[in-house]
């Protein structure tokens, strides 16, 4: 268990529990005359949330830390991924699904391993492609196409 | 009679040409999916959802409905199966459920035996899933008629004990759990209130009034989130993986293994109807259970074949079982089944009592299409057993991006908007960070699910009863549902105060 997560955690839910609480009040009553309106249950949720998070924040000064085991996470990796995952929603249809698939499929392959570039460009190309026309033309859905065709 | 008349209307539906493809290729995908580490069965049906949804968006509702919950299903007991089967070539297993397989089977492995632990735990799974289509057949009629029978109360009394019983046997903490699951129903509060029509916690953005999509929540938190834990984590290299000889098991395994066989499939089919108990708890009791009635325990976990056939023919069962409460009641019973009710949901299916009156083919197809997809798998597992052993080896370099490629073509096909792509990739991020400390991510997605009922039925109970909340406890099936919530939650924490340990469900 890491403490430093759980108190951090504990803090952020009790400020959500605290968000829904307050912003339910706004929520106008029901129109219709019935007693009970759509505030009452995220009222409710947000009461709730803070009672838990207030027990999971003195639950972490209960528990002694376990050892926190070092671990070498691979941050650069997952960042790049992570980036160019961002990147691969932001211009898909910008630049149309085939394009923005294959250089996401590339990328991510080349950081994972590095090495063997012709079977990562056939592999993308392949399922960019596959995917694109067996959905596109097969089924008849919609994908942004290729936007200088 | 009727009932047969009906199973008979099932086995019609699941017998259409279309049908058997959909329960052949769920299967096949469900046990590569299982074989694979890092994917379970519910990022497994989570990621399929989205690509079923294509290819039936051409049929008329109720028939893609029951085509795309064949295949659905066809991946949640094909991985059941599949996980089995890198725990005993590789020891390690690919789903929680197979873990107490690793102890007998890997030993068999060792011993030269794979194929025989490969070809009983198919064996196991096919008879498994026959006690699970029996119960369900027997059960759903009657669970149903009584369930026709219940008022807005005794529904937000039931969801409320479905929520208590994942959350109550879900991961280490009980408070994060109890967390997530509220966090999952607020969730679900956003958007367009169906009741009033007040928007709420929409901040007059028009993309959330229509509410955050299910969908895109469970994928992003289970299929990337194991996927950015596979990438920033780098794995131990896995070992050799078991040479197999012959598959055919011998006369004596087969006659070793009967009663494990038919003592798990019982065990688990009950344990598989008890919301929140899921095959992972399923296996183990059997384990214990073969142990215990074995004439000699000692040979346990030096490769008794016993060892792998009740556990093996337990967690099948129990995810046949869990479809009981999900098709008569309308509360899935854990995370997979949570994502199998999302999807009918999304065809405007409404899983429970009404589901085999108003959708006879939907239900009963379902239940037809799981003996003959057990039959399948019995038949493609036992010649294809080498070749799934080589879907292990399937580089890590192309699966990942891979998945997140699937993951955004499927939300983004189904949705069309590139704010549920963002959505996704930030579910991603949060199910790493949650189930990396602790935090369930399954009672979550099963709040998400339910919360929007829930909400409903305590509306419309409170409206009955004007606003007086005692109509819970007045109501006595209601009062039954609360008090067994309660139970689930306090049972626990007590065994907990007095020092016992508790065995929880980490498959969820």
């Amino acid at each position: 268990m890491n403490k430093k997560f759980d108190r951090f955690a504990g803090v952020a839910f009790l400020l959500v529990g605290i968000l829904f609480l307050v912003e339910s009040q706004k929520i106008s009553d029901s129109a219709y005359g019935s007693s009970v309106g759509p505030k009452i249950f995220p009222m409710w949720l947000g009461i709730i949330l803070i009672a838990l998070s207030a027990r999971l924040l003195y639950e972490t000064f209960k528990y002694k830390s376990e050892e926190w085991k070092k671990e070498r996470l691979q941050y650069k990796k997952f960042l790049i991924i992570f980036v160019s995952a961002v990147l691969y929603a932001f211009f898909l249809e910008k630049i149309g699904y085939v394009v923005s698939t294959f250089l996401f499929l590339l990328i991510a392959f080349q950081t994972v391993e590095r090495g063997k570039m012709v079977y990562s460009i056939l592999i993308s190309a392949a399922f960019s492609f596959g995917v694109y026309y067996m959905f596109s033309e097969l089924l008849g859905g919609s994908l942004p196409g290729f936007p200088l065709l | 009679m009727d009932t047969l008349q009906f199973l008979a209307d099932g086995f019609s539906v699941a017998f259409q040409w279309q049908n058997l493809l959909f329960a052949l290729v769920g299967v096949i995908i469900g046990t590569a999916v299982g074989v694979l580490p890092g994917i379970g069965p519910m990022s497994g049906v989570a990621l399929l959802i989205p690509v079923t949804a294509t290819i039936t968006s051409g049929m008329p509702t109720s028939a893609a409905a029951a085509s795309s919950i064949i295949l659905l299903a066809g991946v949640y007991y094909g991985a059941m199966y599949g996980g089995s089967t890198t725990s005993i070539l590789l020891n390690t297993p690919g789903e929680s459920s197979s873990v107490v397989t690793t102890l007998d089977g890997y030993q068999m492995a060792q011993q030269g035996r794979a194929g025989a632990a490969l070809a009983i735990s198919a064996i196991g799974s096919f008879c498994a899933g026959i006690v699970a289509l029996i119960g369900l057949v027997l059960l759903a009629e009657p669970l149903s008629n009584v369930a026709v029978k219940f008022g807005p109360a005794e529904y937000f009394s039931l969801m409320l004990l479905g929520l208590a019983a994942v959350s109550g046997l879900a991961g280490k903490s009980m408070t994060k759990a109890l967390i997530m699951t509220v966090l999952g129903l607020m969730l679900g509060t956003i958007g367009i209130d169906a009741v009033s029509g007040i928007a709420r916690f929409t901040y007059d953005q028009p993309i959330l009034y229509s509410g955050l999509e299910f969908l895109t929540v469970a994928v992003g938190l289970f299929a990337l989130g194991e996927v950015f834990k596979t990438i920033l984590e780098k794995d131990e290299e896995t070992g050799a993986i078991a040479k197999i000889h012959r598959i055919m098991p011998t006369k004596q395994d087969l006659k070793d293994s009967a009663i494990p066989i038919t003592r798990g499939s019982l065990l688990g089919f009950f344990i598989g109807v008890l919301p929140g108990a899921g095959a992972t708890l399923a296996s183990f009791f059997s384990y214990m259970t073969e142990k215990k009635f074995s004439k000699n325990p000692e040979t346990f976990g030096k490769g008794n074949i016993a060892g792998v056939a009740g556990p093996e023919s337990a967690n099948n069962a129990a995810s046949g079982g869990a479809m009981i409460p999900l098709l008569t009641l309308g509360i899935p019973g854990s995370g997979t089944t949570a994502i199998l009710m999302g999807a009918l949901i999304m065809y405007n299916i409404q899983p429970g009592p009404l589901l085999f009156d108003e959708h006879p083919e939907v239900a009963w197809g379902l239940i037809a299409s799981m003996f003959i997809g057990n039959l399948m798998l019995l038949v493609l597992n036992m010649p294809l057993v080498r070749v799934f052993a080589k879907i292990i080896e399937t580089p890590k370099k192309y699966l990942l991006p891979m998945i997140v490629a699937i993951s955004f073509f499927g939300v983004y096909a189904v949705q069309y908007t590139t704010f549920d792509l963002f959505l996704l990739l930030g579910c991603g991020v949060l199910g790493y960070l949650l189930s990396k400390n602790d935090y369930p991510v399954a009672p979550l997605v099963l709040a998400l699910v339910l919360g929007p009922m829930i909400e409903n039925n305590m509306r419309r109970a409170l409206t009955i009863s004007n606003g007086d909340f005692s109509i819970f406890f007045t109501k006595p099936l209601s009062l039954v549902f609360i008090v067994a919530a309660a139970a689930w939650l306090l049972v626990p924490l007590l065994l907990k105060l007095r020092g016992r340990k508790v065995i929880i469900n980490e498959e969820g």
